[in-house]
């Protein structure tokens, strides 16, 4: 088994008319046994930045308390709040500082700029952007994201069709994944606020 | 004992049998894996291997389904060479012989259950090196190490039908919620001598346990 596949994750995100949804399974697993159904793959950065890590769960961790340093020590310095675009930047460096003993995880960004225009974007583990317009999937169950997103996306989503269709991407694709599921967390970035909502799921 | 060769599906898996006076319960999860991804998830792991003869099947999917079929044949067989049905015993003792003289070949772990007119009910476990068991109750698959202290506090001697169907079903639910190579449905099969009566529990009627 890879180590990419030691702890099962399933992130994934989309763009909507003016908003921005990602979204995330809760499963932490060693192998193949459940030891966590509420364990945190999805991050605020700003209020309109998200990130989701998935992979291996102590990279999670260690990145997730990195990137609120350096996005603080951003906010000081700069006297404003980080755009999603610089974030990604920042991560993508970040990520090629450890060029030959990376990091094991796949972020996941999404968030609105300060125009509100959405912004989404992957990478593969040593920082390699990958931005798109429709939708980004990450994780052990990645493959099966691809398939569920690619039939149940169409552009120009509202807030609400975006969260229908991204909780059915995501736990369609979680149900035919061994290492990920147990429960799962959307949320929608507007820009009046965000939403979040738990997802009630299959436990197995 | 053979590994699992790289892209080889898998039944890991819980499953489960119990005897009680006038017959068993035989139980199992529905999930069949290759690597990570479920290829399926509503497999039947209980097969027939003759009227009032089950059999659950963990290991490699290939492997116990062949196993079944040869046994299965055998079986069919048997009533007309002998002149008389065969018995639990009989059926245990075939999967026994394959499973240990192929035994490095062989990646299977199964439990044989039913009711014959000798015995009566009985329950027969196989692991992986092809040894015979014979208990009242069996556990196996990779989710079953789960449920072996819930299993050993909760199993008592004698218990009713009824009692064991419950028994089989809060087990093999908490496999599935720990075990990622077991989930989907419950599947339960309940052999007495009159007849066998499939039962199936879905993801939403499963017992309650804490979730966290």
């Amino acid at each position: 088994m890879s180590i990419m596949e030691y702890n099962g994750s399933a992130v994934v995100a989309m763009k909507g008319n003016n908003c921005v949804a990602i979204a995330a399974d809760k499963r932490l697993g060693q192998r193949q046994m459940t030891i966590d159904t509420d364990f945190q793959k999805v991050f605020p950065i700003t209020e309109r930045t998200y990130v989701g890590l998935a992979g291996l769960a102590t990279d999670v961790k260690t990145l997730h308390d990195r990137f609120r340093m350096r996005v603080n020590l951003y906010k000081h310095r700069e006297e404003r709040v980080i755009e999603p675009k610089t974030f990604a930047n920042l991560v993508s460096h970040m990520l090629y500082e450890h060029r030959f003993g990376s990091y094991f995880v796949e972020p996941v960004i999404a968030g609105l700029d300060k125009d509100d225009q959405p912004f989404i974007c992957n990478m593969d583990n040593i920082g390699c952007i990958d931005l798109a317009d429709n939708f980004i999937v990450s994780g052990t169950a990645g493959e099966n994201l691809y398939g569920t997103c690619e039939s149940l996306w169409e552009p120009g989503l509202e807030p609400e069709e975006l969260f229908e269709t991204i909780s059915q991407a995501l736990l369609n694709a979680v149900d035919r994944d061994s290492m990920s599921g147990w429960g799962a967390v959307v949320h929608i970035i507007t820009p009046s606020g965000v939403i979040t909502r738990e997802l009630k799921s299959r436990m197995d | 004992m053979a590994q699992l060769k790289p892209g080889e599906v898998s039944l890991g898996t819980t499953i489960m049998a119990v005897q009680f006076e006038g017959g068993v319960v035989v139980g199992a999860d529905s999930r069949t894996t290759t690597g990570t991804y479920i290829a399926n998830r509503v497999t039947d792991k209980l097969t027939k291997v003759h009227d009032r003869i089950y059999c659950c099947r963990s290991g490699s999917a290939a492997d116990t389904q062949a196993v079944a079929d040869i046994v299965a044949y055998h079986l069919e067989l048997y009533t007309a060479q002998h002149g008389k049905e065969p018995t639990v015993k009989v059926a245990a003792s075939l999967f026994q012989q394959l499973c240990y003289e192929n035994k490095n070949r062989l990646s299977a772990g199964i439990i044989i259950a039913g009711w014959d007119k000798v015995e009566g009910s009985s329950v027969y476990e196989i692991p992986l090196g092809g040894s015979i068991h014979k208990q009242p109750f069996a556990l196996g698959g990779s989710g079953s190490v789960f449920i072996y202290g819930y299993c050993d506090k909760n199993f008592q001697l004698n218990m009713s039908k009824e009692e064991c169907i419950e028994f089989v079903k809060n087990s093999v639910s908490l496999a599935m919620t720990r075990d990622g190579s077991s989930g989907g449905v419950i599947r339960l099969a309940v052999i007495t001598e009159d007849n066998v009566e499939r039962l199936l529990v879905t993801g939403d009627k499963l017992p309650e346990q804490y979730l966290g």
